[in-house]
């Protein structure tokens, strides 16, 4: 418990990258990681058709916006604890600018805005265009405590990747 | 009544929402309750996390969002798909992999906007894994022009 380690900004990077492809569903949409630490996660999305909402008129489905912004902000939970814990959503707002639309990479970026001691605040953004926000996204997330973690979940996390290798498939 | 929205008019609507066929969401007629009644297959592609496992939240918020879509245009008849404006969702209960249910219920619907509360659950409709509450722009003819 004692044990100082502050991860490095490459740490981070390499943490958040292994979260998100161990999650089935991020990993099967191609979510990139392209930056992660405690000022905030920054994931890139690239197009595909599954994405669509409306395909009459080429707009993308909010609700993956939603899972985006979901991913994001629990993504960007992590740096900002003291040491890793799991934490679920709470609850999630989503609030819709204007449309994503088809053909265009998606930009989710988050950060966490407070760490009280039972819960996570943070907020993320959504766009295409760096200047046209898409949707902002507000999601709290439950902290079940070192008791409810895994133990060695902060060790799998910033295990360097060499020791990975073999649970790939 | 309701036979102006049967099977046929949602596998339509459906097909023009690839991100819902992605995640295994269909839609049937209750004729005793003349509702519909949503339904998401446990893909391995919708799990969240391994662990557990459960189903991704953001694939559940996806899913209510697609029901309360659907529902809108059984109620309103729109010629055009509701354009979300915002969701608020709760998370009850983790979302295991199993099949997950969806009801709605129109709580208004204006002439431009409307709102739409949802609830998801799993083995009992009396036990939500989510409940969420979305309002939708309305792609009236009348009053819509784009």
């Amino acid at each position: 418990m004692s044990r100082v380690f502050t991860p490095s900004s490459d740490d981070w990077l390499r943490a958040v990258r292994r979260m998100v492809m161990l999650v089935p569903h991020t990993r099967e949409l191609g979510v990139e990681v392209v930056a992660a630490g405690p000022d905030g996660v920054r994931f890139r999305l690239p197009w595909r058709t599954d994405l669509l909402g409306d395909s009459t008129r080429g707009l993308v489905h909010g609700g993956a916006l939603t899972m985006l912004l979901d991913t994001v902000c629990g993504a960007a939970v992590l740096p900002a604890l003291p040491s890793p814990e799991v934490c679920p959503t709470l609850d999630l707002r989503v609030d819709h600018y204007r449309p994503a639309l088809e053909g265009q990479a998606i930009i989710a970026e988050a950060r966490a805005v407070s760490v009280s001691a039972s819960v996570v605040f943070t907020e993320g953004l959504v766009w295409q265009t760096r200047s046209q926000p898409v949707a902002r996204g507000i999601a709290n997330f439950v902290r079940l405590g070192m008791r409810n973690t895994p133990p060695g979940f902060a060790e799998a996390l910033f295990a360097s990747d060499d020791v990975e290798e073999g649970g790939h498939d | 009544m309701t036979d102006v929205f049967n099977r046929v008019d949602i596998s339509d609507w459906l097909e023009r929402i690839p991100y819902a066929s992605y995640l295994g969401i269909s839609a049937t007629l209750d004729h005793e309750q003349e509702s519909l009644l949503f339904r998401l297959e446990p893909f391995d592609s919708n799990v969240g996390n391994i662990l557990l496992p459960a189903l991704h939240g953001g694939v559940v918020a996806a899913f209510m969002e697609t029901a309360a879509t659907l529902d809108l245009l059984r109620v309103a008849h729109v010629p055009t798909l509701p354009r979300i404006v915002d969701l608020s969702i709760d998370y009850l209960r983790t979302a295991r992999t199993v099949p997950t249910f969806a009801q709605c219920d129109v709580l208004r619907e204006g002439r431009r906007l409307a709102n739409v509360r949802v609830s998801a659950w799993q083995d009992d409709s009396e036990t939500p894994i989510a409940t969420a509450r979305l309002h939708f722009v309305l792609g009236k003819a009348s009053s819509y022009n784009e």
